[in-house]
Protein backbone atom coordinates (compact mmCIF):
# COMPACT_ATOMS: atom_id res chain seq x y z
CA UNK A 1 0.00 0.00 0.00
CA UNK A 2 1.21 3.49 -1.07
CA UNK A 3 0.82 6.59 0.56
CA UNK A 4 -1.20 9.15 -1.26
CA UNK A 5 1.90 12.15 -2.08
CA UNK A 6 0.24 15.55 -1.66
CA UNK A 7 1.04 17.75 -4.79
CA UNK A 8 2.39 20.99 -3.87
CA UNK A 9 -0.38 23.29 -4.79
CA UNK A 10 -2.95 21.17 -2.60
CA UNK A 11 0.38 21.47 -0.07
CA UNK A 12 -0.67 25.09 -0.33
CA UNK A 13 -4.33 25.24 0.42
CA UNK A 14 -2.75 23.41 4.16
CA UNK A 15 -1.02 27.03 4.46
CA UNK A 16 -4.28 28.65 3.41
CA UNK A 17 -6.04 26.73 6.34
CA UNK A 18 -3.61 28.77 8.39
CA UNK A 19 -5.44 32.00 7.55
CA UNK A 20 -8.20 31.30 9.94
CA UNK A 21 -6.35 31.10 13.06
CA UNK A 22 -4.74 34.00 12.11
CA UNK A 23 -7.68 36.07 11.31
CA UNK A 24 -9.17 34.85 14.32
CA UNK A 25 -5.66 36.15 16.38
CA UNK A 26 -5.58 39.55 14.57
CA UNK A 27 -8.86 39.87 15.71
CA UNK A 28 -8.82 39.35 19.04
CA UNK A 29 -5.14 41.00 19.28
CA UNK A 30 -3.68 38.50 20.43
CA UNK A 31 -0.54 39.10 19.93
CA UNK A 32 1.17 35.82 18.36
CA UNK A 33 0.16 36.60 14.17
CA UNK A 34 3.97 38.02 13.47
CA UNK A 35 5.42 35.11 15.57
CA UNK A 36 3.69 32.55 14.45
CA UNK A 37 4.26 33.63 10.43
CA UNK A 38 8.29 33.50 11.27
CA UNK A 39 7.38 30.31 13.19
CA UNK A 40 5.82 28.53 10.00
CA UNK A 41 8.06 30.04 7.58
CA UNK A 42 11.15 28.94 9.91
CA UNK A 43 9.37 24.93 9.85
CA UNK A 44 8.25 24.94 6.47
CA UNK A 45 12.41 26.28 5.35
CA UNK A 46 14.06 23.83 7.93
CA UNK A 47 11.56 20.26 7.09
CA UNK A 48 12.08 21.25 3.37
CA UNK A 49 16.21 21.53 3.55
CA UNK A 50 16.27 18.69 5.89
CA UNK A 51 13.94 16.80 3.23
CA UNK A 52 16.42 17.54 0.62
CA UNK A 53 19.59 16.42 3.27
CA UNK A 54 17.66 12.85 4.65
CA UNK A 55 16.90 12.19 0.77
CA UNK A 56 20.73 12.61 0.29
CA UNK A 57 21.37 10.84 3.00
CA UNK A 58 18.75 7.63 2.36
CA UNK A 59 20.53 7.73 -0.98
CA UNK A 60 24.04 7.60 -0.05
CA UNK A 61 23.53 5.74 3.18
CA UNK A 62 27.11 5.73 4.27
CA UNK A 63 28.54 4.92 7.68
CA UNK A 64 29.97 8.09 8.02
CA UNK A 65 27.43 10.31 6.97
CA UNK A 66 24.90 9.00 8.90
CA UNK A 67 27.09 9.59 12.11
CA UNK A 68 28.25 12.53 11.15
CA UNK A 69 24.57 13.78 11.12
CA UNK A 70 23.93 12.07 14.72
CA UNK A 71 26.98 14.03 15.83
CA UNK A 72 25.42 17.51 14.35
CA UNK A 73 21.55 16.65 15.74
CA UNK A 74 23.71 15.83 19.38
CA UNK A 75 25.50 19.01 19.14
CA UNK A 76 22.07 21.27 18.15
CA UNK A 77 20.06 19.91 20.82
CA UNK A 78 23.26 19.74 23.57
CA UNK A 79 23.37 23.75 22.82
CA UNK A 80 19.27 23.88 22.91
CA UNK A 81 19.20 22.46 25.85
CA UNK A 82 22.22 24.96 27.81
CA UNK A 83 20.92 27.84 26.43
CA UNK A 84 16.94 26.95 27.47
CA UNK A 85 18.28 26.29 30.69
CA UNK A 86 19.31 29.72 31.34
CA UNK A 87 23.09 28.41 31.69
CA UNK A 88 26.13 29.37 29.97
CA UNK A 89 26.55 27.51 27.17
CA UNK A 90 30.62 28.39 27.71
CA UNK A 91 30.57 26.39 30.54
CA UNK A 92 28.35 23.83 30.44
CA UNK A 93 29.43 22.39 26.68
CA UNK A 94 31.77 20.11 27.45
CA UNK A 95 29.92 17.61 30.20
CA UNK A 96 25.90 18.16 28.89
CA UNK A 97 27.37 17.19 25.10
CA UNK A 98 28.96 13.57 27.04
CA UNK A 99 25.47 13.28 29.37
CA UNK A 100 23.24 13.94 26.14
CA UNK A 101 25.62 11.87 24.04
CA UNK A 102 25.76 8.84 26.38
CA UNK A 103 22.21 8.86 27.13
CA UNK A 104 20.78 8.93 23.54
CA UNK A 105 23.22 6.80 21.68
CA UNK A 106 23.46 3.83 24.79
CA UNK A 107 19.42 3.29 23.65
CA UNK A 108 19.43 4.31 20.50
CA UNK A 109 21.85 1.72 19.73
CA UNK A 110 20.00 -0.73 21.80
CA UNK A 111 16.94 -0.20 20.14
CA UNK A 112 18.04 -0.06 16.66
CA UNK A 113 21.00 -3.00 17.27
CA UNK A 114 19.38 -5.61 19.20
CA UNK A 115 16.23 -5.03 18.66
CA UNK A 116 14.88 -3.44 15.08
CA UNK A 117 18.50 -5.24 13.52
CA UNK A 118 18.60 -3.30 10.57
CA UNK A 119 20.38 -4.32 7.69
CA UNK A 120 22.88 -2.55 7.32
CA UNK A 121 23.04 -1.82 11.21
CA UNK A 122 23.56 1.51 9.91
CA UNK A 123 20.61 2.21 7.95
CA UNK A 124 20.26 6.01 7.88
CA UNK A 125 15.97 5.15 7.56
CA UNK A 126 16.63 4.09 11.26
CA UNK A 127 19.06 5.59 12.73
CA UNK A 128 18.51 9.07 12.29
CA UNK A 129 14.75 9.26 13.02
CA UNK A 130 14.62 7.09 15.64
CA UNK A 131 18.11 9.51 17.06
CA UNK A 132 16.11 12.33 16.82
CA UNK A 133 12.67 11.20 18.20
CA UNK A 134 14.68 10.04 20.88
CA UNK A 135 16.94 13.13 21.43
CA UNK A 136 13.84 15.78 20.79
CA UNK A 137 12.55 14.09 23.47
CA UNK A 138 15.08 14.17 26.04
CA UNK A 139 15.65 17.61 25.34
CA UNK A 140 12.74 18.82 26.82
CA UNK A 141 13.38 16.71 29.73
CA UNK A 142 16.87 18.13 30.25
CA UNK A 143 15.78 21.48 30.06
CA UNK A 144 13.09 21.15 32.78
CA UNK A 145 15.78 19.21 35.19
CA UNK A 146 18.96 21.51 34.54
CA UNK A 147 16.41 24.33 34.94
CA UNK A 148 14.40 23.15 38.27
CA UNK A 149 17.90 21.73 39.41
CA UNK A 150 19.69 24.51 39.51
CA UNK A 151 17.25 27.49 40.18
CA UNK A 152 16.24 25.38 43.01
CA UNK A 153 19.31 25.46 44.89
CA UNK A 154 20.12 28.90 43.83
CA UNK A 155 16.17 29.81 45.63
CA UNK A 156 16.88 28.04 48.84
CA UNK A 157 20.54 28.64 49.25
CA UNK A 158 20.08 28.70 53.05
CA UNK A 159 17.98 25.20 53.03
CA UNK A 160 20.89 23.97 50.63
CA UNK A 161 24.27 24.76 52.55
CA UNK A 162 21.91 23.96 56.16
CA UNK A 163 22.37 20.52 54.73
CA UNK A 164 25.98 20.88 54.15
CA UNK A 165 25.85 21.97 57.92
CA UNK A 166 24.63 19.16 58.67
CA UNK A 167 27.21 16.81 57.66
CA UNK A 168 25.98 16.09 54.07
CA UNK A 169 27.99 15.50 51.23
CA UNK A 170 27.07 17.38 48.28
CA UNK A 171 25.69 14.41 46.56
CA UNK A 172 23.37 14.19 50.06
CA UNK A 173 23.09 17.74 50.11
CA UNK A 174 21.78 18.33 46.22
CA UNK A 175 19.69 15.00 46.50
CA UNK A 176 16.14 17.01 47.38
CA UNK A 177 16.59 18.91 44.52
CA UNK A 178 17.20 16.16 42.46
CA UNK A 179 14.60 14.27 43.06
CA UNK A 180 12.50 17.29 42.45
CA UNK A 181 14.14 18.21 39.26
CA UNK A 182 14.14 14.69 37.77
CA UNK A 183 10.15 14.07 38.79
CA UNK A 184 9.16 17.11 36.88
CA UNK A 185 11.37 16.13 34.06
CA UNK A 186 9.79 12.73 33.41
CA UNK A 187 6.24 13.53 34.45
CA UNK A 188 5.84 14.40 30.78
CA UNK A 189 6.92 11.22 29.29
CA UNK A 190 5.11 9.16 32.07
CA UNK A 191 1.82 11.02 31.15
CA UNK A 192 1.94 10.54 27.63
CA UNK A 193 2.58 6.83 28.00
CA UNK A 194 -0.24 6.73 30.14
CA UNK A 195 -2.43 8.03 27.56
CA UNK A 196 -1.31 7.07 24.49
CA UNK A 197 -3.74 5.78 22.24
CA UNK A 198 -6.70 7.31 24.27
CA UNK A 199 -5.89 10.00 24.25
CA UNK A 200 -3.97 10.81 21.29
CA UNK A 201 -2.72 8.46 18.36
CA UNK A 202 1.22 8.81 18.44
CA UNK A 203 3.41 10.49 15.34
CA UNK A 204 5.48 7.19 14.71
CA UNK A 205 2.56 4.91 14.71
CA UNK A 206 0.51 7.24 12.41
CA UNK A 207 3.38 7.92 10.20
CA UNK A 208 4.11 4.11 9.74
CA UNK A 209 0.62 3.35 9.89
CA UNK A 210 -0.05 6.58 6.81
CA UNK A 211 3.09 4.87 4.93
CA UNK A 212 1.74 1.38 4.58
CA UNK A 213 2.43 -0.44 7.68
CA UNK A 214 0.04 -2.65 9.52
CA UNK A 215 -0.82 -1.29 12.42
CA UNK A 216 0.15 -4.20 14.30
CA UNK A 217 3.56 -3.53 13.14
CA UNK A 218 3.02 0.29 14.15
CA UNK A 219 2.52 -0.54 17.34
CA UNK A 220 5.10 -2.56 18.29
CA UNK A 221 7.83 0.35 17.01
CA UNK A 222 5.61 2.60 19.02
CA UNK A 223 5.90 0.55 21.81
CA UNK A 224 9.64 0.41 21.29
CA UNK A 225 10.22 3.99 20.31
CA UNK A 226 8.27 4.97 24.07
CA UNK A 227 10.31 2.66 25.93
CA UNK A 228 13.70 4.19 24.22
CA UNK A 229 12.15 7.96 25.07
CA UNK A 230 11.45 7.40 28.58
CA UNK A 231 14.65 5.33 29.41
CA UNK A 232 17.20 7.71 27.43
CA UNK A 233 15.02 10.48 29.39
CA UNK A 234 16.01 8.95 32.55
CA UNK A 235 19.51 8.53 31.44
CA UNK A 236 20.63 11.66 30.24
CA UNK A 237 19.01 14.06 32.55
CA UNK A 238 20.61 11.74 35.77
CA UNK A 239 23.75 11.80 33.96
CA UNK A 240 23.48 15.37 33.15
CA UNK A 241 23.07 17.00 36.33
CA UNK A 242 25.92 14.86 37.44
CA UNK A 243 28.48 15.32 35.31
CA UNK A 244 27.37 19.04 34.97
CA UNK A 245 27.86 19.53 38.99
CA UNK A 246 31.56 19.31 38.54
CA UNK A 247 31.64 22.45 36.61
CA UNK A 248 28.97 24.00 38.95
CA UNK A 249 29.81 24.21 42.22
CA UNK A 250 32.99 25.70 44.18
CA UNK A 251 35.41 23.96 46.00
CA UNK A 252 33.20 24.80 49.48
CA UNK A 253 30.33 23.30 47.63
CA UNK A 254 28.36 26.54 47.08
CA UNK A 255 26.80 27.03 43.64
CA UNK A 256 28.83 29.06 41.44
CA UNK A 257 26.59 32.25 40.52
CA UNK A 258 28.56 32.84 37.15
CA UNK A 259 27.11 29.54 35.73
CA UNK A 260 23.28 31.13 34.98
CA UNK A 261 23.53 32.81 31.85
CA UNK A 262 20.86 35.95 32.93
CA UNK B 1 39.07 29.50 67.99
CA UNK B 2 37.88 31.60 65.61
CA UNK B 3 39.92 34.08 63.76
CA UNK B 4 39.16 36.33 60.88
CA UNK B 5 42.40 37.98 59.82
CA UNK B 6 41.75 41.02 57.16
CA UNK B 7 39.03 39.15 55.14
CA UNK B 8 37.78 40.95 52.28
CA UNK B 9 34.93 39.26 50.41
CA UNK B 10 33.73 40.11 46.95
CA UNK B 11 30.55 39.91 45.59
CA UNK B 12 29.64 40.19 41.69
CA UNK B 13 32.06 42.77 41.36
CA UNK B 14 30.99 44.95 44.53
CA UNK B 15 33.66 44.71 48.15
CA UNK B 16 30.96 43.33 50.89
CA UNK B 17 33.43 42.80 53.58
CA UNK B 18 36.77 44.57 54.19
CA UNK B 19 39.58 43.73 55.21
CA UNK B 20 37.63 42.15 58.86
CA UNK B 21 39.86 41.11 61.59
CA UNK B 22 38.75 40.04 65.06
CA UNK B 23 39.15 36.32 66.93
CA UNK B 24 36.64 34.87 69.26
CA UNK B 25 38.45 32.69 71.80
CA UNK B 26 36.25 29.71 72.95
CA UNK B 27 32.94 30.09 74.89
CA UNK B 28 32.94 33.66 74.43
CA UNK B 29 29.21 35.00 73.10
CA UNK B 30 30.12 37.74 70.71
CA UNK B 31 27.41 40.02 68.94
CA UNK B 32 28.09 41.84 65.81
CA UNK B 33 25.43 44.74 65.61
CA UNK B 34 25.80 47.65 62.94
CA UNK B 35 22.89 49.05 60.51
CA UNK B 36 20.98 47.09 58.39
CA UNK B 37 23.39 45.89 54.93
CA UNK B 38 26.66 46.74 57.04
CA UNK B 39 27.67 43.14 56.64
CA UNK B 40 26.61 41.45 59.70
CA UNK B 41 25.55 38.46 58.12
CA UNK B 42 27.85 38.30 55.85
CA UNK B 43 30.09 37.76 58.41
CA UNK B 44 28.42 34.72 59.81
CA UNK B 45 27.87 33.07 56.38
CA UNK B 46 31.45 33.51 55.07
CA UNK B 47 32.21 31.82 58.18
CA UNK B 48 30.75 28.86 57.32
CA UNK B 49 31.76 29.40 53.87
CA UNK B 50 28.88 30.54 51.95
CA UNK B 51 31.73 33.08 50.42
CA UNK B 52 35.25 32.55 49.40
CA UNK B 53 37.01 35.47 51.10
CA UNK B 54 39.21 37.31 48.25
CA UNK B 55 41.50 38.02 50.47
CA UNK B 56 42.95 37.31 54.08
CA UNK B 57 42.26 34.22 56.06
CA UNK B 58 40.06 32.59 58.32
CA UNK B 59 41.34 30.13 61.23
CA UNK B 60 39.26 27.71 62.62
CA UNK B 61 41.03 25.86 65.82
CA UNK B 62 44.05 27.16 64.86
CA UNK B 63 43.15 25.87 61.46
CA UNK B 64 43.01 28.10 57.88
CA UNK B 65 39.75 27.59 56.70
CA UNK B 66 39.89 26.00 52.59
CA UNK B 67 37.97 24.01 50.53
CA UNK B 68 39.62 20.75 52.05
CA UNK B 69 38.89 21.88 55.83
CA UNK B 70 35.44 23.82 55.37
CA UNK B 71 33.78 20.40 55.60
CA UNK B 72 35.24 19.56 58.87
CA UNK B 73 34.51 23.31 60.04
CA UNK B 74 30.76 22.97 59.17
CA UNK B 75 30.36 19.55 61.04
CA UNK B 76 31.34 21.19 63.77
CA UNK B 77 29.47 24.82 63.73
CA UNK B 78 26.08 25.30 64.07
CA UNK B 79 24.25 28.20 61.71
CA UNK B 80 20.51 29.13 62.75
CA UNK B 81 18.66 32.14 61.03
CA UNK B 82 15.28 34.02 61.82
CA UNK B 83 13.88 31.61 59.59
CA UNK B 84 15.22 28.46 60.32
CA UNK B 85 15.00 25.30 57.74
CA UNK B 86 12.91 22.06 58.73
CA UNK B 87 13.92 19.90 56.52
CA UNK B 88 10.82 17.31 56.76
CA UNK B 89 7.53 17.36 56.80
CA UNK B 90 7.37 15.79 60.48
CA UNK B 91 8.92 17.22 63.60
CA UNK B 92 10.61 14.04 64.50
CA UNK B 93 12.07 13.49 60.80
CA UNK B 94 13.26 17.39 60.88
CA UNK B 95 15.21 16.63 64.23
CA UNK B 96 16.65 13.17 62.96
CA UNK B 97 17.32 14.73 58.99
CA UNK B 98 21.43 15.09 59.89
CA UNK B 99 21.18 11.33 60.98
CA UNK B 100 20.05 10.16 57.60
CA UNK B 101 23.48 11.22 56.38
CA UNK B 102 26.20 8.91 55.54
CA UNK B 103 28.45 10.89 58.26
CA UNK B 104 26.18 10.98 61.36
CA UNK B 105 23.92 7.21 60.72
CA UNK B 106 26.69 5.91 63.62
CA UNK B 107 24.96 8.82 66.12
CA UNK B 108 21.42 8.62 65.62
CA UNK B 109 19.85 9.64 69.09
CA UNK B 110 17.71 7.64 71.25
CA UNK B 111 14.27 8.64 71.56
CA UNK B 112 14.73 9.88 75.38
CA UNK B 113 17.73 11.55 74.20
CA UNK B 114 15.42 13.53 71.93
CA UNK B 115 12.99 13.91 74.54
CA UNK B 116 15.83 14.98 77.27
CA UNK B 117 16.51 18.02 74.80
CA UNK B 118 13.29 18.95 73.64
CA UNK B 119 12.42 19.98 77.42
CA UNK B 120 15.49 21.58 77.89
CA UNK B 121 14.33 24.25 75.61
CA UNK B 122 10.24 24.29 77.17
CA UNK B 123 9.12 21.99 74.22
CA UNK B 124 6.60 18.99 75.03
CA UNK B 125 7.97 15.44 73.39
CA UNK B 126 3.81 15.00 72.26
CA UNK B 127 5.45 17.37 69.32
CA UNK B 128 7.44 15.38 67.84
CA UNK B 129 4.58 13.61 65.64
CA UNK B 130 3.22 17.10 64.48
CA UNK B 131 3.83 18.16 61.20
CA UNK B 132 6.42 21.01 61.02
CA UNK B 133 4.41 23.54 58.69
CA UNK B 134 2.02 23.34 62.08
CA UNK B 135 4.32 24.59 64.55
CA UNK B 136 4.69 28.18 65.35
CA UNK B 137 7.80 30.53 64.47
CA UNK B 138 8.84 30.08 68.40
CA UNK B 139 8.65 26.42 68.16
CA UNK B 140 10.44 26.03 64.98
CA UNK B 141 13.40 28.08 66.04
CA UNK B 142 13.88 25.53 69.41
CA UNK B 143 13.20 22.49 66.94
CA UNK B 144 16.06 24.15 65.13
CA UNK B 145 18.24 24.46 68.08
CA UNK B 146 17.47 20.63 69.15
CA UNK B 147 18.49 19.77 66.46
CA UNK B 148 21.85 21.44 66.98
CA UNK B 149 21.69 19.93 70.11
CA UNK B 150 21.65 16.35 69.18
CA UNK B 151 24.73 16.74 66.91
CA UNK B 152 26.57 17.63 70.24
CA UNK B 153 27.67 21.26 68.25
CA UNK B 154 29.29 23.49 70.41
CA UNK B 155 29.44 26.43 68.55
CA UNK B 156 26.55 28.67 67.50
CA UNK B 157 26.28 31.18 64.80
CA UNK B 158 23.05 32.65 65.19
CA UNK B 159 21.81 35.31 62.96
CA UNK B 160 18.65 37.47 64.71
CA UNK B 161 17.32 34.20 66.56
CA UNK B 162 15.11 35.59 69.10
CA UNK B 163 13.25 38.27 66.40
CA UNK B 164 9.69 37.82 65.75
CA UNK B 165 10.03 35.17 68.83
CA UNK B 166 6.86 35.04 71.69
CA UNK B 167 7.99 35.20 75.46
CA UNK B 168 7.71 32.04 75.95
CA UNK B 169 10.26 30.56 72.94
CA UNK B 170 12.64 33.81 73.97
CA UNK B 171 13.44 32.95 77.53
CA UNK B 172 13.80 29.38 76.64
CA UNK B 173 16.61 30.38 73.86
CA UNK B 174 17.84 32.74 76.15
CA UNK B 175 17.53 30.40 79.23
CA UNK B 176 19.56 27.73 77.09
CA UNK B 177 22.53 29.69 75.42
CA UNK B 178 23.36 31.89 78.64
CA UNK B 179 23.61 29.22 80.86
CA UNK B 180 25.85 26.68 78.63
CA UNK B 181 29.77 26.52 77.66
CA UNK B 182 28.68 27.59 73.75
CA UNK B 183 30.93 29.24 72.00
CA UNK B 184 28.70 32.12 70.18
CA UNK B 185 28.91 34.61 67.01
CA UNK B 186 25.33 36.32 66.97
CA UNK B 187 24.00 38.88 65.01
CA UNK B 188 20.92 40.44 67.19
CA UNK B 189 19.54 43.79 68.24
CA UNK B 190 17.52 42.53 70.87
CA UNK B 191 19.02 43.62 74.50
CA UNK B 192 17.58 40.81 75.92
CA UNK B 193 19.97 39.13 73.77
CA UNK B 194 22.74 41.62 74.43
CA UNK B 195 22.58 41.53 78.35
CA UNK B 196 23.76 37.69 77.48
CA UNK B 197 26.36 38.42 75.50
CA UNK B 198 30.22 38.90 76.63
CA UNK B 199 31.48 40.94 74.05
CA UNK B 200 30.08 43.42 71.24
CA UNK B 201 31.58 43.89 67.68
CA UNK B 202 30.66 47.11 66.15
CA UNK B 203 30.11 46.46 62.25
CA UNK B 204 29.49 49.69 59.37
CA UNK B 205 30.31 49.27 55.84
CA UNK B 206 31.61 46.26 55.78
CA UNK B 207 34.47 46.67 58.28
CA UNK B 208 34.80 45.48 61.76
CA UNK B 209 35.23 47.59 65.06
CA UNK B 210 35.71 45.56 68.15
CA UNK B 211 35.34 44.16 70.40
CA UNK B 212 33.96 47.85 72.30
CA UNK B 213 32.29 48.59 74.98
CA UNK B 214 28.51 46.86 75.78
CA UNK B 215 26.45 49.55 73.42
CA UNK B 216 22.86 51.00 74.11
CA UNK B 217 19.99 49.96 72.23
CA UNK B 218 20.57 53.96 69.79
CA UNK B 219 24.08 52.85 69.25
CA UNK B 220 23.14 49.79 68.24
CA UNK B 221 21.65 50.48 64.74
CA UNK B 222 23.35 53.74 64.68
Amino acid sequence: MQTIDISYPLMLTMFGLLLLPIAICYYLKIPVVKTTIIAVSRMTVQLVLVALYLEFLFRVNSIWLNFAWVLVMLLVANSSIINSSGLRVRVFFLPLFAGVAIGTLVVVFFMVFITVQPQPFYDARYIIPITGMVLGNCLRANVISLERFYSSIRKNEKEFLSYLLMGATLKEAVAPYMREAAKAAFAPTIATMTTLGLVSLPGMMTGQILGGSLPVVAIKYQIAIMLAIFSATVLTAVINIRLSMGVSFSEYHTLNKQIFSG
Amino acid sequence: MITFDNVTVRENGQTILNGVSFSIAPQERAVFFGKSGAGKTTILTTLIGAFRPAAGTILFSGNPVTGSTVHELRRAVSYISQQPVMGADRVEDALLLPFTFKANRSGRPARETIERILSRLHLEPGLLEKESEVLSGGEKQRVAIARELLQNKQVFILDEITANLDPESKAAVLELFGSSPFTLLSVSHDPDWLKMCTSFYRVAQGAVTGPVERPDYSEMVR
